[in-house]
């Protein structure tokens, strides 16, 4: 069953138009839908690809700005080495009384504060310095939260950094300004390279502003986000304020730290960038949604979807009335075609276009008519045959000619002459003979020329002197072949017309092989000559224009001369047939024109 | 045919379907830039062997050194062998060495008594794949790779006469004890006492320059001959580190506490209560632990195929300067019996 089906889907058992339909949309439909979507999707990535590739490069130079800035602030620290007073004021740690302490602290504060904050760096926010359970601080802005009891670190003397600097993030300590401004802080260990000791741990606060300046002029983008953070996640800058101190989960996951990447991980896929710096062991990110970046992309491809279908509906509008038109005049034709097969040759396609179709349409209609010509034609061939041979029986069982017949061997027998008898009788039975014998419709010239003879032996017997002739074929008669009964009516008109006005009638039958100025040919010519009465020229005329006429009236006795001409024409063609010449008074002569037949080509 | 035509169509979609809903990785990468991470710091963990050999062991100024060297090795996780003569003799140095490159140790780092008689030994060392490097005292360009020197010896030497000039007016005969007397880093020094004295002190007259072979015991007799054979002395410089402790205490000894004006080159911890006396003045020195500090980080670094660049950073020491082939550490530090205290070397 389902088998059936798929057989019946198969595309060659489609009709002609959907045949016609499918093709047209396979061919335009989807290479254009292909080729569209190709470029659209070839187009974002390359979109992308581009952005990931230049993003990374980007990253790297504002990290190497911002690395460039942290680096002068992590040296900041140094600058105390500058001041030998403010080295021996830390190398200290024990005091002989108050004021030398607050001396000590007043000396170090003004020294930060002339030091750090009136210096070139406008972005430190404050100065700290723990040494030896001293505290000296400088800030710019008021703060609260930070002192020797609430040190981000247990003492700050204990840890042994090796004097690496150290960021720690504004979460981790309770450390804040006035107004909250945004920081981050550096931790340095102050060596006493000389002696090899540690002084203390400067803490200095730094306002995240440099940060945004630098990114801020590589990225006003607002939709993207822009983000540092450490290896562990720990978001020490964003774009967003509020994110900083946060922790980005998805850094363990991410494929590359080096590079670009398209994260499909939230609701919305994003083109990430993301760069690594290896002397704070930050990493740099920049992550846009990747919508905004097709933005464009997508309205072009929107239009482009919007074109593609309004020209689809337009095209396969246009597939489709073309389809039909080609296939109704086939349709019209095989319609057509059933009826010919029926037999109906009365038609007619009215097509007149100048292609394939019409061609095709013209092709049918000749061949319709031309089929109906020649059924016509052997149709008629055939009757006048029929009536040929009907006219040929009649005029030899005419009981006239028979009577006569009869009455002349009744004679003979009452006469006794018995070989007369004999003859006549044997005469008649062979012409009788060859009439109801041979069906074929050419016989040997030999054949028809025993039928002449024998019947005008008849007549001689009959009517004694008053009938004489001759036959004289001049060429070998065996082996040619001429329609049947050509020459019996036109010697009996010779005979009934000469016997009519005249005591006596002499015909001449000659056969002769000449070159037909009418067929270009070599032709077989009968020439049948009489002396009798003659055709008057007008009557001659008339009588020769009628043989050619196509009007056949049946049963005309004096016509006989026309159905041989008939026949002729109708076997051979317009250029044979029959031709009367006669001068009135002296004679007729009646030409018989045939094609040369001989036996090979029956 | 129109079913192929279907198939491939289907294909082709799910091929360059980046953006099909139907597979969507979670990470996607576009662009990397990693690069090849295997970074230098992986062949460091070979466990280096540095030699360093001071001009002989047991006095304080080396000891310092050494655990400044130590300081070091332990940051850097190299072995540091500190092998040193008894005495200040370059003959037994290079014994020392020799042994060194028994042990084949990775770098040696010499402070020369001699900057000729090394030479042949330093060669040698060098022919085996050895790298040399001299520090505080040194050889002939020939023997090492670059020098460690700890100040400008002009600016030292200059500074030393100053020092004294500042204290005796200006004026006076001052004897020189110096070390060994073939050590090139003291001669160099005493070249620029003596063209600053010419150049700015008329009135001083360099009596005596007296080696002690920084020998404790020798020098203390050498400084108590020098103020008896020159009872007008104004003042003594010593050049090498034994030296300064030797004469104040031979000052002091001889009730000449305050006339004879002693300074020169020794540590802090050693002349602390010298200086608190009175029996001496003013001492110059740098810090010998973090010149050991920054013998073994340059030689470590000599390794790892980074050789020292003026205005390089080291960690824990500050910038240095290099000038051709010699490392200049930084600029002296001068004790008084003010500052002093500050200092624990």
């Amino acid at each position: 069953m389902i088998f059936k089906m798929l057989k019946r889907l198969r595309f060659r058992n489609y009709r002609l138009s959907s045949k016609l339909i499918v093709t047209y949309i396979i061919l335009t439909v989807i290479p254009m839908s292909l080729m569209g979507y190709i470029s659209y999707w070839q187009y974002t990535k390359s979109i992308q690809e581009q952005l990931g590739e230049y993003m990374p490069r980007f990253l790297e130079q504002a990290g190497a700005n911002i690395e460039k800035q942290m680096n002068e602030i992590v040296n900041l620290p140094e600058l105390l080495y500058n001041s030998n007073d403010i080295i021996a004021i830390l190398r200290r740690d024990h005091y002989q009384n108050q004021s030398d302490l607050l001396k000590d602290q007043f000396v170090v504060n003004s020294y930060m504060a002339s030091t750090y904050l009136n210096g070139s760096n406008p972005n430190v926010l404050g100065v700290f310095l723990i040494s030896k359970n001293r505290f000296f601080h400088s800030t710019r802005l008021n703060f609260s939260g930070f002192g020797l009891d609430t040190l981000p670190v247990p003492s700050g003397n204990d840890l042994d950094w090796q004097g690496k600097t150290k960021i720690i993030l504004p979460n981790e300590v309770h450390l804040k300004f006035d107004g909250n401004v945004p920081y981050i802080m550096i931790m340095k260990q102050i060596q006493d390279f000389d002696n090899r000791k540690n002084m203390g741990t400067m803490f200095i606060a730094v306002r995240l502003k440099f940060i945004d300046e630098i990114l801020r002029n590589f990225e006003k983008e607002d939709k993207a986000a822009l983000w540092i953070m450490n290896k562990t996640g720990k978001i020490l800058y964003h774009t967003d304020n509020n994110k900083i101190g946060s922790i980005d989960q998805e850094i363990n996951q991410y494929p590359i730290l080096n590079g670009s990447f398209r994260s499909n991980a939230t609701d919305e896929s994003r083109l990430v960038s993301v760069k690594e710096f290896s002397q704070y062991q930050w990493v740099l990110v920049h992550s846009i949604p990747l919508k905004y970046l097709t933005e464009r992309t997508d309205l072009v491809r929107n239009i482009t979807i919007l074109m593609f279908l309004i020209f689809i509906t337009i095209t396969s509008i246009i597939s489709i009335f073309f389809a039909l038109k080609v296939t109704r005049p086939i349709k019209k034709l095989s319609g057509l075609m059933k009826y010919v097969e029926m037999g109906n040759f009365q038609v007619d396609l009215k097509i007149r276009s100048r292609d394939e179709v019409g061609m095709l349409a013209r092709s049918f209609n000749s061949m319709v008519a031309t089929t109906r010509e020649l059924i016509e034609k052997n149709y008629y061939i055939e009757i006048k045959q029929k009536e040929a041979e009907l006219y040929a029986l009649q005029s030899q069982i005419n009981p006239h000619f028979m009577y006569n017949t009869l009455e002349t061997i009744g004679m003979a027998v009452e006469e006794g002459e018995t070989g007369l008898v004999v003859e006549m009788v044997t005469l008649l039975g062979r012409m009788l003979r060859f009439s109801l014998s041979n069906k074929s419709k050419l016989v040997t010239i030999d054949e028809e020329v025993q039928h002449v003879r024998d019947y005008l032996t008849i007549q001689k017997i009959r009517f004694e002197d008053r009938v004489n002739f001759m036959i004289d074929p001049k060429i070998d008669i065996h082996l040619l072949y001429t329609p049947k009964f050509i020459l019996q009516p036109i010697v009996e008109n010779a005979i009934k017309h000469g016997l009519e006005l005249r005591k006596g009638v002499h015909i001449q039958i000659s056969i002769n092989q000449e070159f037909g100025a009418g067929s270009g040919k070599q032709e077989i010519v009968f020439r049948i000559r009489d002396d009798g009465p003659g055709i008057p020229a007008d009557k001659l005329a008339e009588l020769n224009d009628l043989m050619r006429s196509e009007a056949f009236v049946a049963g005309d006795s004096g016509l006989g001369l026309r159905n041989v001409h008939a026949r002729i024409a109708l076997m051979f063609g317009a250029d044979f047939g029959v031709q009367l010449d006669s001068l009135y008074g002296k004679g007729t002569e009646v030409i018989i024109r045939i094609p040369v037949y001989g036996g090979e080509q029956l | 045919m129109l079913r192929k035509a279907a198939v491939i169509f289907l294909i082709l979609i799910v091929a360059s379907g980046c953006q099909n809903p139907f597979q969507r990785d979670k990470y996607q990468v576009i662009y990397s830039m990693e690069k090849d991470n295997a970074s230098k710091k992986q062949n460091n963990k070979h466990n280096y062997t540095i030699g360093i050999v001071p001009k002989l062991k047991g006095i304080p100024y080396f000891n310092a050194v050494e655990d400044g060297a130590r300081e070091a090795a332990k940051e850097l996780g190299v072995n540091v062998l500190y092998e040193g003569p008894q005495t200040a003799d370059s003959d037994q140095q290079v014994k020392v060495i020799q042994d060194l490159i028994d042990k084949r140790v990775d770098v040696i780092a010499v402070s020369a008594n001699d900057p000729q008689k090394l030479l042949p030994i330093l060669i040698t060392a060098k022919q085996q794949g050895i790298r040399v490097i001299t520090w505080d005292s040194d050889t002939l360009a020939g023997g090492r790779e670059f020098f460690i020197n700890m100040v400008e010896p002009e600016m030292l030497g200059r500074h030393m006469m100053d020092t004294l000039a500042w204290n005796t007016d200006e004026k006076g005969e001052f004897a020189i004890m110096t070390g060994a007397p073939s050590a090139s880093n003291l001669n160099e020094w005493i070249k620029w006492i003596k063209i600053q004295q010419q150049q700015y002190y008329p009135l001083m007259k360099l009596a005596e320059i007296a080696p002690t072979d920084d020998d404790s015991q020798k020098a203390y007799e050498v400084a108590k001959q020098l103020l008896k054979a020159h009872p007008h002395l104004a003042g003594i410089i010593g050049n090498s580190s034994v030296g300064p402790p030797a004469a104040a205490k031979a000052v002091k000894d001889t009730g000449k506490a305050g006339k004879v004006k002693v300074v020169g080159l020794s540590s802090p911890n050693v002349m602390r209560s010298y200086l608190h006396e009175g029996s001496a003045q003013i001492v110059t020195l740098w810090s010998p632990k973090k010149l050991g500090y920054l013998t073994v980080v340059l030689a470590e670094n000599l390794l790892d195929g980074i050789p020292p660049h003026d205005g390089q950073e080291i960690d824990n020491v500050g910038n240095i300067r290099v000038n051709g082939d010699i490392v200049i550490m930084g600029e002296p530090l001068d004790f008084t019996k003010e500052n002093v205290d500050q200092y624990d070397f």
